[in-house]
């Protein structure tokens, strides 16, 4: 940026020098000043480097300051020059003043000059005894920084032993910051492959965090809780007694704390046995999450992600407070679509009314995107309760009828799932969603309708009509349209032979000759086939039962989540991925080394995790789809077979969702009705099976549970051998 | 748990000031910098932008996340990097807001400029080159870096800066409580307690509130000397839910009898903050909004609209104050001309969009009006469909929380007591 523009202007640092070498103090102030005002910004001042150092012993504590600052910055690139300032650093250590000595300490720790550290190790012994907390607590953080350039020095001094001590000093700070560079030691313990464990937490260490942790900053309860968070504990009487310890933090002001604490909660709490202490923990847990909710957006939506991975291990713990997470129409966009969600994850039967009329004012907003978050919600919660089914449906008419065209598209896509969800109940509902044909111009919201048209074919009277405006355009259509125009209109002729031969000839031929897709021109083929061999097969195939659909209540699968949780208020639980799908190396490195060290089956199950944390955020785009998570649990022997699994997760999720735009759909229908098939059935089928939809058909057991009865399926089985 | 550093953007995204990043490469900063002013340049509203950027690494480095937050023109932003709580980079960035604000007043581009040295001083010594948070008690703070006040300035044209220099005080964290400083000492033993109740609602067509939910906060000055240990008694305490607190108050006493026992820190402070919810049940916890907006008529055409407001207030004693009723008009709006009822002004803000009406005070019981039409570039415009209505009532709160008593132990004089109720609203009115 600037510092790359702008060179410095060679008058400025000249000038700069001769006041640096004045003999008046206050010019010579004025000068450091203006040299760390340059370097803040990113200006190149390392020339003055001998010059500044001039000015380092001075009574004057400011100056020093800066003066330390300067050579902080700038002392990687001048080492030789360092080693001058070296002796002024081992007196300073000595200083009466603390504030002298502390700065002396924590500035020698910063250098990471090779050289200079010769000379810390003795200052450093001192000041981890010195008498000001002060001092104590600026050396125990030192100490971490010099195990990162030479870990052999802390061990040969004894360094790890003294801050084992200073857990139990008397100042809460110096705890604090002790607990700190273990930690930060540990991991880099771990990191390097150090066999031994640097932070062991004993009963006893235990006993001095939980003290502590009463009485030291928030920034020092953060790193006592993680700490704790690592900590196993031997008993469940020891896991409960953590938790009773841990509780008040939940009131601090701070917002990291209270995560923090919930975290510490949440994996402790797996132990607790006692179901009083567990309703108790859970009922205080839920105040503290929804005071966050007064913070300003961006904690708002750090807390309400967390929120929503809580809710989904624990959907107890809010019940109650749906209506504290309404949309406010000047919320940021991220923290509305977040609230949705959780919304939506805690209706119920007594709620559903507020939910429903608050969703329908959120569709009349002018955020389009919004708009159409909220009508997908509003069909979530249709899906999600039965009850209240009927009613989402009214308001999704009437939000049809407001005619805007976004608001009606995005509805007839959500329709056509509650149809999925609740066949056959709400045909009145057709005319209306015919009506607005003309307004289509989405290409999901046409497929939708098309679909709709073809399932209900029988049902409606000008079927063949309507279905004929998208067969003439059928070329200019994009192809998920086509594939389900074509469906349609066989499902149509299935149906309803007299009368719509014509069309459904057209459609196979049009579809068979002048498209592009080779994905439309073979499921056409494939129908034609079905339909002059054998229409009753064709039938069975295309008219076949779906399997019902719900709603996924989770958005992760069960063994993910379970990570996350542990790894409450993180990035990972942020982005609701394990850290390693986002985060190469650096900490989160030492974290996942460290997981591969204690058990080495972790690393195989980590990667399968990351797949399908991949795979379950792709379903999240679409509103409906299974909760193949379990499915996907048991079914991946290794690395290769994962990658195929997620290769397939597209298709696969269409398949389910029933909007198939894949000719593979119909087939692995049929393969599924070949395993349901009797034990007659020729080991070729399964041949057949294994050599063209393997991932698919094994992935999808809803499939194979289809309440159809065998008897039908035999035709078609034959058939399609035949057709092989 | 430890964050990487800390930058400061001034309003056209050039840093001002940045912590040292001495364990990353140089590029790593200006790296978060450009991903932050690359999401703000590619969204269409900057608020909009995820608080939570994701930044790929360079070629050899790790990929990273940048937390930032805006207060007034300036951006704050913190780069993580692995796997950190982003509350945690948060938290800090407020921290450091809070302190710079203790330390300069209403802080901008240009006093962190004039003051970068104490500013450069005050991030050394919340931050430690590691990451990790150090002295972020404004108690501590002054101990060791000392605010620029007109004393110092004095005193370094006078050229005797050994005395104005901290060094006087050579027992810092001496004080046995870390959030107190030892030895503090005041000829006149005063406290004052602010209570800050804000009512956020949002209130449906036919008048009903949908949510409404008071959140409130004390704010103490303490000024007493010595180590006092005081019990603050409310009356109507029964109805504070969800409280949270500074670390200062015990929390058993609170769970006990619903009293605040504490040693105070020295000057201002947050003492507690909590959620007023009513007892009744028939009213679910909601809290009634103290004014009606009655929408007579809003009539969209073609290029435009009218409309017609009455905003009544429902208080009996006290009037509202700094009401002000704000209303998007929709893309393409291109002006409006309103007439006001009582002389209470209106205008028009092109940039924004928002068209607004503010009432300096509106007395007890009383009804203004607005009414007007607005011109809209494109047709059928699509006004935002609630009203957004903030508006102050002084000494009033809505929990009706009064101090019953505060009792002194641990020192001998009798302080000066002083107490200020204020309430906020920001109420969104649907149409």
């Amino acid at each position: 940026m600037s510092s790359f523009r702008a060179a410095p202007r060679k008058g400025e640092n000249f000038e700069l020098s001769a006041d640096l070498n004045s003999e008046y103090r206050e010019k010579r102030k004025d000068a450091i000043k203006k040299v760390i005002a340059n370097m803040t910004v990113g200006k190149d001042v390392s020339g003055l480097f001998p010059d500044v150092l001039k000015n380092m012993q001075t009574e004057d504590l400011e100056q020093k300051k800066l003066v330390y600052l300067y050579l902080m910055n700038y002392a990687k690139t001048q080492p030789e020059l360092v080693i001058l300032a070296v002796n002024t650093f081992v007196k300073d250590t000595d200083d009466p003043n603390p504030l002298v000595r502390a700065l002396a300490i924590r500035t020698m720790g910063c250098l990471r000059a090779e050289k200079i550290i010769d000379y810390l190790c003795d200052p450093l012994q001192k000041c981890l005894h010195d008498d000001n907390p002060y001092v104590r607590k600026t050396a125990a953080l030192c100490v971490a920084k010099l195990y990162d350039l030479k870990p052999e020095l802390v061990v040969e001094h004894g360094f790890l032993e003294t801050l084992q001590e200073m857990i139990a000093d008397s100042n809460p700070m110096v705890v604090a910051n002790t607990v700190a560079a273990l930690t930060d030691i540990h991991q880099a313990a771990v990191a390097a492959g150090v066999s031994q464990e640097v932070f062991v937490i004993t009963p006893t260490i235990l006993n001095k965090l939980l003290v502590a942790l009463n009485e030291c900053s928030e920034w020092g309860r953060v790193a006592i809780l993680t700490a704790l968070s690592r900590y196993e504990s031997p008993d469940d009487r020891e896991s409960e007694h953590i938790c009773e310890r841990v509780v008040p933090q939940l009131q601090h002001a701070n917002a990291s704390v209270v995560l923090a604490a919930v975290k510490v909660l949440m994996i402790h709490m797996r132990h607790v046995h006692s179901e009083n202490l567990m309703k108790q923990l859970v009922r205080k847990m839920a105040p503290p999450l929804v005071t966050l909710l007064s913070n300003p957006p961006e904690v708002q939506w750090v807390a309400l992600r967390n929120v929503n991975l809580l809710l989904q291990k624990r959907p107890d713990i809010l019940s109650n407070e749906m209506r504290v997470f309404f949309c406010k129409y000047n919320d940021p966009l991220y923290v509305k679509v977040e609230k949705l969600d959780i919304m939506v994850r805690l209706a119920g039967e007594n709620n559903v009314d507020a939910l429903l009329s608050e969703l329908k004012e959120y569709a009349s907003e002018v955020d389009v995107d919004f708009v159409r978050r909220s009508i997908k919600a509003i069909g979530q919660t249709a899906i999600k309760i039965d009850e209240a089914a009927e009613r989402c449906v009214n308001v999704l008419l009437e939000l049809i009828n407001t005619r805007v065209s976004y608001v009606v598209q995005e509805a007839v896509v959500v329709m056509k799932d509650i149809f999925r969800k609740y066949p056959s109940t709400y045909e009145g509902v057709i005319p209306t969603l015919c009506a607005n044909l003309d307004e289509l111009d989405e290409p999901e919201a046409k497929a939708s309708l098309i679909w709709i048209i073809g399932e209900y074919a029988n049902k409606i009277d000008n079927a063949d009509e309507l279905l004929g405006i998208f067969v003439d355009t059928f070329t200019e259509e994009s192809y998920p349209v086509q594939l389900q125009t074509l469906t349609a209109v066989v499902k149509l002729y299935l149906q309803k032979p007299e009368g719509s031969q014509g069309l459904v000839q057209s459609v196979l031929n049009t579809a068979t000759k002048d498209c592009d897709s080779p994905d439309v021109r073979d499921r056409a083929y494939i129908y034609w086939r079905l339909l002059s061999t054998d229409p009753g097969a064709a039938k069975a195939v295309v008219l076949s039962h779906r399997p019902p659909i719900s709603l996924p209540r989770m958005t992760v699968a069960p063994a993910l989540l379970e990570e996350l949780l542990s790894e409450i208020p993180t990035l990972a639980s942020v982005y609701h991925k394990p850290a390693e799908t986002f985060v190469g190396r650096g900490r989160i490195g030492v974290d996942s080394v460290q997981r591969k060290s204690s058990d080495l089956t972790d690393d195989r199950l980590t990667t399968q995790k990351a797949l399908q944390t991949v795979a379950a955020g792709r379903q999240a785009e679409n509103l409906l789809d299974f909760d193949d998570a379990g499915a996907d649990d048991g079914q991946q022997p290794s690395g290769l077979a994962a990658t195929t699994m997620l290769a397939s997760t597209p298709a696969e999720a269409n398949l389910l969702s029933g909007t198939s735009s894949n000719p593979l759909d119909d087939l692995v229908s049929i393969f599924g009705s070949v395993s349901m098939a009797p034990a007659a059935q020729p080991p070729p089928a399964t041949n057949a099976l294994g050599g063209f939809g393997s991932p698919i058909a094994t992935s999808t057991p809803s499939v194979l549970q289809q309440p159809t009865s065998p008897q039908a399926l035999q035709a078609p089985n034959d058939d399609l051998l035949g057709l092989f | 748990m430890a964050i990487d550093g800390l930058i400061i953007l001034d309003a056209t995204g050039r840093p001002i000031i940045q912590s040292g990043f001495r364990s990353n490469t140089p590029a790593y900063p200006l790296l978060h910098i450009d991903a932050l002013n690359n999401a703000i340049s590619k969204s269409s509203r900057p608020d909009d932008v995820d608080p939570v950027l994701y930044v790929s690494g360079a070629s050899t480095e790790a990929s990273s996340a940048c937390c930032h937050v805006k207060h007034g023109e300036l951006r704050f932003l913190s780069p993580v990097s692995g796997d950190m709580d982003p509350l945690y980079a948060f938290a800090f960035l407020q921290t450091f807001i809070n302190i710079l604000q203790e330390y300069f007043g209403p802080i901008s581009a240009e006093t962190l400029k004039d003051n970068f040295d104490v500013v450069y001083q005050l991030l050394e010594e919340t931050l430690d080159a590691g990451g990790h948070p150090l002295t972020t008690s404004p108690n501590a703070l002054r101990d060791i870096v000392l605010p620029p006040s007109f004393l110092t300035k004095v005193l370094s044209v006078a050229g005797v800066s050994g005395l104005a220099s901290p060094s006087a005080n050579s027992h810092p964290f001496a004080s046995p409580i870390p959030w107190r400083k030892a030895g503090v000492r005041y000829n006149n033993n005063e406290i004052y307690f602010d209570v800050l109740e804000t009512l956020q609602a949002v209130v449906n067509k036919n008048g009903t509130p949908a949510v409404s939910s008071v959140w409130g906060r004390v704010d103490c000055n303490c000024k007493l000397s010595g180590t006092p240990d005081l019990l603050l008694t409310f009356s109507n305490s029964q109805n504070l839910n969800d409280a949270c607190f500074h670390p200062c108050v015990r929390l058993q006493r609170w769970a006990r009898d619903r009293t605040l026992s504490f040693v105070p820190p020295d000057g201002h402070f947050e003492l507690m903050k909590y959620r007023y919810a009513p007892a009744s049940t028939t009213t679910q916890h909601q809290v009634s909004v103290p004014f009606a907006l009655r929408v007579a008529a809003i009539n969209i055409d073609e290029n435009g609209g009218t409309f017609d407001l009455a905003l009544t207030s429902r208080l009996t004693t006290r009037p509202l104050e700094n009401v002000s009723v704000e209303l998007f008009l929709g893309d393409g709006a291109a002006g409006a001309n309103c007439v006001a009822s009582h002389n209470a002004s209106w205008n028009f803000d092109p940039k924004t969009l928002n068209l607004r009406w503010e009432i300096k005070s509106l007395p007890p019981s009383s009804t203004f009006s607005l009414r007007g039409s607005f011109t809209s570039n494109t047709k059928n415009p699509r006004p935002a469909r609630a009203f957004r209505i903030l508006f102050e009532i002084i000494q009033h709160s809505f929990s009706a929380l009064k101090i019953e008593q505060l009792k002194l132990t641990g020192e001998q004089y009798k302080p000066y007591k002083g107490m200020r109720g204020r309430s906020t609203g920001d109420v969104e009115w649907r149409w």
